[in-house]
């Protein structure tokens, strides 16, 4: 809110510095984000105005005199009062329905969202354009002046903090005021002509004909201040907070409904008409004629609260005594008996102080935050350990990065759009996204299904800042729009188990579960290019990466987390390569899936070369990966190495990892492993489709070192095998 | 005589061959060869010996200086062949080398890692929360009353009227306290979404690191205490933290926590507006509806709780002057750190 500082300083008294002045509102909970040096639009005033940001608790502090009021409670000073007095409101006929002074009659319908509406005739007055001095400080405080009537209203919004409305009173249908509910269907044409279409959530102030203004947000256009005008019926009302909100979130709000929404002062409303009536007669002339009316459903006493001083000290870590305590209460505007507990009496511009903590607050924020002596708690007695998934999760990332691969942060928002764009599966399942209702954009209208896409797009804008070496993973949360029990498992400290998945089916009872979406953790890199490449010493064809290199790193990081069953078997995949595309298994389990990507993808998205990439989940690997070690002795004796080739069609039959298995599975006892390290293909040699795999075998005994009959007699073995039963030629 | 010369013979010739390099060649060559060297003497004592040996004697010591001399050229020879061969070998030490990549921790989660360290020094444990929450953890049991324009600093995005995304971390104290008893200790990271526009200091996703303590005797002075620990230890002694009133439903009191500014040492400057002070976050005392709501006790227990934002502490340790550049992935960008 924007304070004219001379306006300020009519209501404060004080010897501070306008420095120490916001230094102090700051540091007593209304923030003085700075200042700025007003000058008129005619130059004819200047003004230093504070911009104070108010939280939305302290709707007290939305005014002048709220600002007054609460520096003088932090300093001491104290504050005045603006000085207007009307007997004809000081007597204000008060009723609790419905009152009636000469033309005017006041009738409340709906009290819960009209608890009071005071109201005042002023008959005769000359409506123009407001003198300088009322225009500059509406200008300073950033509001339009629009005559001296609505002036002097806007005026009093500003410096009490009461929202009022003038009604051109001739224009009242029988000067019959009616507070109700809209009907449904019910439009009004507002101030600012526009037709809103109003129902039974909107309170209006209705005359027999139909609603004049929308209460507590904006006046009707019928009724407007004109020029001709020449009686004004002054509202003054008090309106529920939550019904004016319910209205303001669907219309849009107004200074005045900003204030409403955090709650007015409900005894309020006398002394501003009182305060509006003595403007308007100083600036557009006129007089009362008739006794104010006050129609008030409830007696708006102060709340009485209980504090125990004890209590008090107990949450703050102070050591105050009970005198000190109810002095700075009585600073705030608060009656204090004082006594075991003190009984407070808080006054009716506070409603936000309502139990013992709301005392024990106002105590810390009079006694100053900064004067509160830091402590170190106690409690921290026990060591703070991570869990061990956190910890799992931690050394995955880990051994990413040394493997190379940059972490990588996007957005958890995203669209379908961009799921089009990098061939993701077009099955009902892929694409069902959990969507948002109230998106910023239509680009980041859903949330994540998949890691990959934005990981693409990141290669891509690389690509574009012409950065072709590209190693990037990211760990994070794809969403799922499934409900689903049990929801809380992450927060649970030992590893999740299997997260309990209701399917949406089409109609698939909610049960007990929160309706949320399915969260799960993915783990996905993407490489391109190589730093090596293009290095002086080093083949390019040596230096990029490929589908091994990748394949590599996968089995690094799961070798790294303890998984020993980790295997990829060839697998179609609609973003990735049909030749270059691995499924991950863990077990029976599928992780996820790695491989080149499929290059209209990579056209989609202009990458200037094969990219690789895998998207695995994380949740599963996790929930097998353990980062126990034991040690397993070293092995005394020396091991035998034997060579062996076989010349098989190119097929996924004869995968690697099968005849590495088949040669296992004969190689005997002595047998310690078996690798493949040549792949060879020579259609003249081997015949077209076929191609020759070299395994290098090492054998090794605990006890002695082996002897040649001894492994030329497994070898033999492994030929049978090779030959008789897996039906493949052993080159000789 | 003749097993003394022997003697030499073979010292001198093991000698040479041991020699690594010219000098310590040289340094034997004065040892056997040199004019005070072991050849020398020892053809001085052949004048002491009877007149019939000296001739076979002579003719022996000879042989024996002519092979010594020999060995001498031939490991000089051999060594003179090395060094030319290994400076053949020679290559250009200041061409560039072939680096392994070493992968880089995103500079937001190193930050977010060192955050936790502290509080996991202070023996709080961590705990997440998804990112998708409903409407009651959200704000009903966070105390906000219903339609309350606090919930407008929010700025939610909604799945459905039940489904949102967390605008803040602080649902996570209410999943841990239905779970367990006091005390509870916990730090709680995790990604945040507001309907915020992007600009260089602002953005609609971010990072908040949770803190929930509940125990009996927890006080306001203890909330200070430990945000002053974690200053220090995040940012070096001369890091203070500043306190005052701010309002969040779920604490009462409720505090703003502001650091000194790390960029002028709390001096004034453009990033903390002239005020020295950089606001990351707010805290206060848990209110006495969040703990009622949960079943605790609250005459028998207290507990504070605070949201510290990341991104702006990750700016201002690394000088970071745009949000934006945490999230478009640019390799230039992420090596860095």
């Amino acid at each position: 809110m924007r304070v004219p500082y001379s306006w300020l300083k009519e209501y404060l008294q004080t010897e501070l510095s306008l420095a120490e002045l916001c230094h102090l509102l700051t540091m007593g909970g209304l923030e003085v984000e700075g200042f700025e040096e007003w000058t008129a639009q005619d130059g004819g005033a200047t003004e230093q105005i504070l911009m104070t940001s108010v939280t939305p608790n302290r709707g007290d502090l939305l005014s002048i005199i709220g600002v007054a009021r609460h520096a003088g409670a932090l300093s001491g000073d104290g504050h005045s009062q603006p000085a207007s007095s009307f007997p004809e409101v000081d007597e204000a006929l008060i009723d609790a329905n419905k009152a009636t002074a000469g033309p005017v009659t006041v009738e409340i319908v709906d009290p819960i969202g009209c608890p009071r509406y005071s109201a005042l005739l002023i008959e005769g007055i000359d409506v123009g354009p407001s003198p300088d001095w009322l225009r500059y400080r509406l200008e300073a405080a950033g509001i339009r002046s629009i005559n001296n009537v609505v002036d002097c209203t806007n005026y009093v919004v500003w410096e009490l903090g009461q929202p009022m409305h003038a009604f051109d009173f001739r224009l009242i249908k029988d000067g019959h005021i009616i507070v109700r509910r809209a009907e449904p269907g019910e439009k009004l044409l507002l101030l600012d002509d526009t037709w809103q279409m109003l129902g039974p959530e909107d309170v209006v102030i209705a005359d027999p004909m139909g609603a004049v203004a929308l209460a507590g947000i904006m006046g009707g256009a019928d009724t407007q201040m004109r020029e001709v005008t020449t009686t004004v019926l002054l509202e003054s009302a008090h309106f529920d907070p939550v019904a004016i909100r319910r209205t303001s979130l669907r219309l849009g709000g107004t200074q005045a409904s900003y204030r409403f929404e955090r709650h007015v002062d409900p005894n309020l409303t006398l002394p501003a008409l009182a305060r509006a009536a003595q403007l308007i007669l100083e600036t557009a002339g006129g007089a009362i004629t008739q006794r104010a009316l006050d129609v008030k459903t409830a007696d708006f006493a102060p709340q009485a609260i209980e504090m125990r001083p004890q209590r008090c000290n107990a949450i703050l870590g102070t050591d105050l005594d009970a005198a000190t305590m109810a002095a700075y209460l009585r600073r705030l505007g608060c009656q204090v008996e004082e006594g075991e507990p003190l009984a407070v009496c808080v006054p009716t511009f506070r409603p936000d102080i309502e139990r013992e903590i709301d005392l024990v607050e106002e105590v810390a924020i009079v006694h100053g935050y900064e004067n509160i002596s830091p402590t170190v708690p106690g409690h921290l007695v026990a060591s703070g350990r991570l869990t061990e998934v956190q910890r799992l999760r931690r050394r995955a990332g880990e051994l990413l990065r040394e493997c190379g691969l940059h972490e990588n942060l996007s957005f958890s928002m995203t669209c379908a759009a961009e799921l089009d764009r990098c061939c993701f599966p077009s099955d009902a399942t892929s694409r069902s996204l959990v969507l948002l209702s109230n998106p910023i954009s239509t680009e980041l209208s859903a949330m994540r299904r998949a890691l990959l896409p934005a990981l693409l797009e990141a290669a891509a804008r690389n690509a574009r800042q012409r950065v072709a070496d590209v190693a990037l993973y990211e760990i994070g949360t794809v969403f799922h729009p499934q409900k689903i029990v049990g929801q809380a498992s992450r927060l649970s400290t030992t590893p999740p188990g299997e997260t309990p998945v209701v399917p949406n089916g089409d109609e698939a009872p909610l049960g007990e579960g929160p309706d949320l979406p399915h969260e799960q953790q993915r783990v996905a890199a993407i490489m391109m290019g190589s730093p090596l490449v293009g290095h002086w010493n080093l083949p390019d064809e040596q230096a990029g990466v490929d589908f091994y290199y990748l394949k590599g790193i996968v089995e690094q990081m799961c070798t790294g987390l303890g998984l020993t069953r980790v295997s990829f078997v060839r697998y179609e995949h609609s973003m990735f390569h049909p030749g270059k595309c691995a499924e991950v298994t863990l077990g029976e389990r599928s992780l996820g899936v790695m491989g080149e990507i499929a290059p209209e993808v990579g056209e989609a998205y202009d990458l200037p070369g094969p990219a690789y990439a895998f998207e695995l989940s994380l949740d599963m690997l996790l929930e097998q990966a353990t980062l126990q070690r034991a040690y397993r002795p070293l092995r005394r004796y020396p091991a035998a190495e034997r060579d062996l080739a076989v010349i098989v069609p190119d097929s996924d039959d004869f995968s690697a990892v099968r005849l590495a298995a088949e040669i296992a599975q004969a190689g005997g006892q002595f047998l310690e492993s078996v690798t493949p390290f040549d792949v060879y293909a020579d259609a003249e040699q081997f015949g077209a489709e076929h191609k020759s795999i070299a395994f290098r075998l090492i054998f090794r005994a605990e006890d002695r070192t082996l002897t040649d009959d001894e492994l030329d007699g497994a070898m033999a073995e492994v030929h049978r095998h090779l030959e008789e039963r897996v039906g493949t030629e052993v080159r000789k | 005589m003749d097993d003394k010369l022997e003697q030499l013979r073979q010292q001198a010739v093991e000698t040479f061959q041991a020699a690594a390099d010219e000098e310590q060649l040289e340094q034997a060559r004065i040892e056997y060869l040199g004019r005070h060297g072991q050849l020398r003497e020892i053809m001085k004592d052949l004048g002491s010996v009877s007149p019939e040996l000296r001739p076979a004697l002579g003719k022996l010591a000879n042989q024996v200086s002519r092979e010594v001399e020999q060995a001498f050229a031939q490991r000089q020879e051999q060594i003179a062949a090395q060094v030319a061969s290994q400076e053949a070998e020679a290559i250009d030490v200041t061409l560039p080398g072939r680096a392994p990549r070493v992968g880089k921790q995103h500079p937001l989660l190193a930050t977010l890692e060192e955050m936790i360290e502290i509080f996991l020094g202070l023996g709080f444990t961590v705990v997440e929360g998804p990112d998708v929450e409903n409407y009651y953890y959200s704000f009903e049991a966070l105390n906000y009353p219903e339609l309350h324009p606090a919930m407008d600093e929010q700025m939610t995005f909604y799945i459905s009227d039940n489904a949102l995304l967390r605008s803040q971390t602080s649902p996570v104290q209410i999943r841990v306290m239905e779970q367990q008893q006091p005390p509870v200790r916990i730090v709680a990271p995790g990604r945040c979404f507001r309907r915020d526009t992007v600009d260089a200091t602002h953005c609609h996703t971010f990072y908040q690191l949770e803190g929930l303590l509940v125990d009996e005797g927890v006080t306001f002075a203890d909330l200070k205490g430990t945000l002053e620990v974690f200053a220090r230890e995040m940012f070096g002694p001369q890091c203070h933290m500043r306190f005052r009133p701010d309002f969040f439903p779920f604490t009462e009191p409720s505090a703003e926590i502001a650091l000194t500014c790390i960029i002028c040492g709390g001096e004034g400057c453009r990033v903390c507006g002239n005020t020295g002070w950089l606001e990351v976050g707010g805290s206060g005392m848990v209110d006495p509806n969040v703990l009622a709501g949960v079943g605790y006790d609250t005459e028998t227990y207290t507990g504070y709780a605070f949201g510290v934002g990341v991104e702006r502490l990750a700016m201002l340790r690394h000088g970071i002057d745009d949000i934006r550049l945490f999230y478009t992935g640019d390799m230039r960008f992420l090596q860095q750190f």
